[in-house]
Parts: structure tokens; C-alpha cells; sequence
């Protein structure tokens, strides 16, 4: 059964790009990061955070996570340097109200400056 | 957010010594992560000539002293006069007292046994205190909640005496860089404000290299 729009949670996006040895999978990756939460802010923090893997490709993706804990989020994927052995840098790109606001400004935008490097230093 | 549009910097670098890929390549994700520069703990001559072909990003040199009892307050007296910014890594109560006390050290790094007293002097002899959260990002488990207790600690000090602080990832490769904003909520996990996380990369950094500038004479003294 759905939850009520009222009752609803806000939620955020945050957008964030992947440097990495080798290219790590999505589940992998999702468990890293919940790990992460769950060893800096323990059980019930994490459970504040509410944080969801959404999308990932390799090498950028979407993780959700409640409205008012973008910085324990960020502070957990910060925390991210090794994945099965592999070293691993994980850049926060931006935070956005929705998915497709996430895409598009962050993520899209992203590959535009890095198709037109010249523009990038120009601004 | 427009407080981190200003300028970053990481003074306690380590890519691999003598390996020009490995600055050029450190000072490559510095910039692409926000940074305007980075200070290379014991840069050679070869690593300072790949640094002034990076272009708007400065490589400055560090001279991390090493923790020899004996030697320490020697070895700063030494090079207090250097361009280089002076390091010393507190691992010892003995340490962190000897580089407290004497004058001309840039930076004294994450403290143990950091108290009143020591803070008070190392705030007299305009010591900068040194925050490194790369033990946050690289430990796991309870080493990890000790570094956070004494890094706690560390800032009511450097509040109570109004100390400088400086934080830094303590990169040894491209891979341990973190940008200033994960910089400053990886901060918020030891109770440190975004503008004190702000200042300890951009305002306190410029201040060391306003110092060891050679136009600089004295504190509150300017050549016009």
C-alpha cells in the first residue's frame, strides 16, 4: 500500500562520480556504501539517512538519501577508499530535489564540460 | 554555496618521492576536485619542475621534520628561514611539547595528549594546529572512534586559544584526495563548523604562505 503524498519523506539526490582502479559493480558498490553509513553513524543513524543506490554505470550515479542528512552522506561516501581491494575516490558532483534535476545538472553537464575542455577553462 | 568558492589547499601531500607521474598526477585530481594547490611533503628539484607546468595550480614544498627527540627543536630552528612549510606529527606527548614550544613551526599534526597548557603556547608561537582526516577515511572500527575522540578534544583546545587550524587528507596517492566540500562534512563528524572547515583549507593556508613569502617582515607588518 502507497504512502500518503503528505506523509511522504522528502528525499534528495546527490550525483557523484567514480575514480577507480578497475570498474566496480553496482553491488558492490551499493554495499560499500551502506557499509560505510552503517560503520561512521551505526544502525539508527543509518536508518535516518535512508540512503538507496538508484543508478550507477560505472562510473557516475545517484545515490537518495533523506532531506537534512546530504552531509552524513557525503561524509559516508567520503569515507569510501577501498572496494574488494581495488582503490577507489568517489566526487560529489551535486545534490538535487529530483532524479532528473540530479541527471541533467550534474551528471549531463559534467560530460558536456568534459567533451568541450576549452569552454571549461575559459569559465 | 559561495563559501567554497574560494581558493583550497592540502598541505600534507606524499605522492610517491621522485616520481613526476605520480605529482603531476596528484596535482591533476587537486584540480579537478577544487584545490588551487598542494604543498608535497620532501619535493625534489625534479617534482618543482613538473609543478610550474600544471598552470593555475600551485606545487609548494613541505619538510615534514622527523620525530626525533633529539634533534627536533634543532632541525626547526634550522629551517625556520626555508620556503618549505615545516610539519611535525605529534605522536608523542614529549613531541608535540618540544614543537609547541619552539618558535618557527607551520604546523603541528594531529596532537596526542594535546592539553591546555600546550595549546596556550603553541598559540603564542602562532602554531598552527594540523586536523588529518585521512585517519578518518582509512581506519575502520574503534582506531577509528579514538582519532575522532582526540581530534575532538584537539578543537576545544584550538577554540579555547584560538588557534589556527588546517585540515588535510593525507593523500599518498591520486586516490586518497578528497574535495574541500567532502573535506568539510568529513569535519562535521568532530563537531567543526563548515566556516571553521572553510577557514582550516583556504584562509589559514593562505595565511602560512603569506608568511614565507620573503616580503614578509612581521605579523601586522607590510611592505606598501
Amino acid at each position: 500500500m502507497k504512502t500518503l503524498p503528505t506523509l511522504r519523506d522528502k528525499k534528495r539526490y546527490m550525483a557523484f562520480e567514480v575514480m577507480s582502479e578497475q570498474v566496480i559493480s553496482r553491488a558492490e558498490l551499493s554495499h560499500e556504501i551502506f557499509a560505510s553509513a552503517c560503520s561512521l553513524f551505526g544502525d539508527a543513524g543509518c536508518s535516518d539517512i535512508n540512503s538507496s543506490l538508484l543508478s550507477y554505470d560505472g562510473k557516475y550515479g545517484i545515490v537518495r538519501c533523506a532531506k537534512g542528512k546530504t552531509k552524513e552522506i557525503r561524509a559516508a561516501l567520503a569515507c569510501i577508499s577501498k572496494v574488494r581491494g581495488t582503490r577507489i575516490s568517489i566526487l560529489t558532483l551535486g545534490i538535487s530535489g529530483t532524479i532528473k534535476g540530479a541527471m541533467e545538472k550534474f551528471i549531463q553537464q559534467t560530460l558536456i564540460n568534459k567533451s568541450e575542455p576549452d569552454k571549461e577553462d575559459k569559465q | 554555496m559561495a563559501l567554497f568558492d574560494g581558493k583550497f589547499y592540502d598541505f600534507y601531500t606524499h605522492p610517491a618521492p621522485g616520481d613526476r607521474e605520480s605529482v603531476a598526477l596528484m596535482a591533476a585530481v587537486a584540480k579537478k576536485y577544487g584545490y588551487s594547490g598542494i604543498a608535497v611533503t620532501n619535493l625534489t628539484e625534479n617534482d618543482l619542475y613538473m609543478a610550474d607546468k600544471s598552470g593555475n595550480f600551485s606545487i609548494f614544498p613541505a619538510f615534514e621534520i622527523p620525530n626525533k627527540r633529539a634533534k627536533l627543536r634543532d632541525e626547526i630552528k634550522k629551517r625556520k628561514e626555508d620556503a618549505s612549510i615545516l610539519i611535525v606529527k605529534g605522536t608523542d606527548e614529549y613531541l608535540t611539547r618540544e614543537a609547541a614550544e619552539t618558535e618557527g613551526l607551520d604546523i603541528l599534526l594531529q596532537p596526542q595528549k594535546f592539553n591546555n597548557v600546550l595549546a596556550k603556547i603553541a598559540s603564542d608561537n602562532s602554531v598552527t594546529l594540523g586536523f588529518n582526516i585521512g585517519s578518518i577515511i582509512h581506519m575502520r572500527g574503534e582506531v577509528r572512534v579514538r582519532e575522532l575522540v582526540l581530534m575532538k578534544a584537539n578543537l576545544k583546545h584550538a577554540r579555547k586559544y584560538d588557534m589556527r587550524m588546517i585540515l588535510t587528507g593525507d593523500p599518498h596517492s591520486h586516490y586518497d584526495i578528497r574535495s574541500p566540500r567532502e573535506m568539510a562534512a568529513l569535519s562535521g563528524l568532530i563537531d567543526m563548523t563548515e566556516k571553521e572547515a572553510f577557514d582550516a583549507m583556504s584562509t589559514t593556508p593562505l595565511g602560512i604562505l603569506k608568511r614565507k613569502s620573503p616580503d614578509y617582515v612581521q605579523e601586522g607588518i607590510e611592505i606598501i
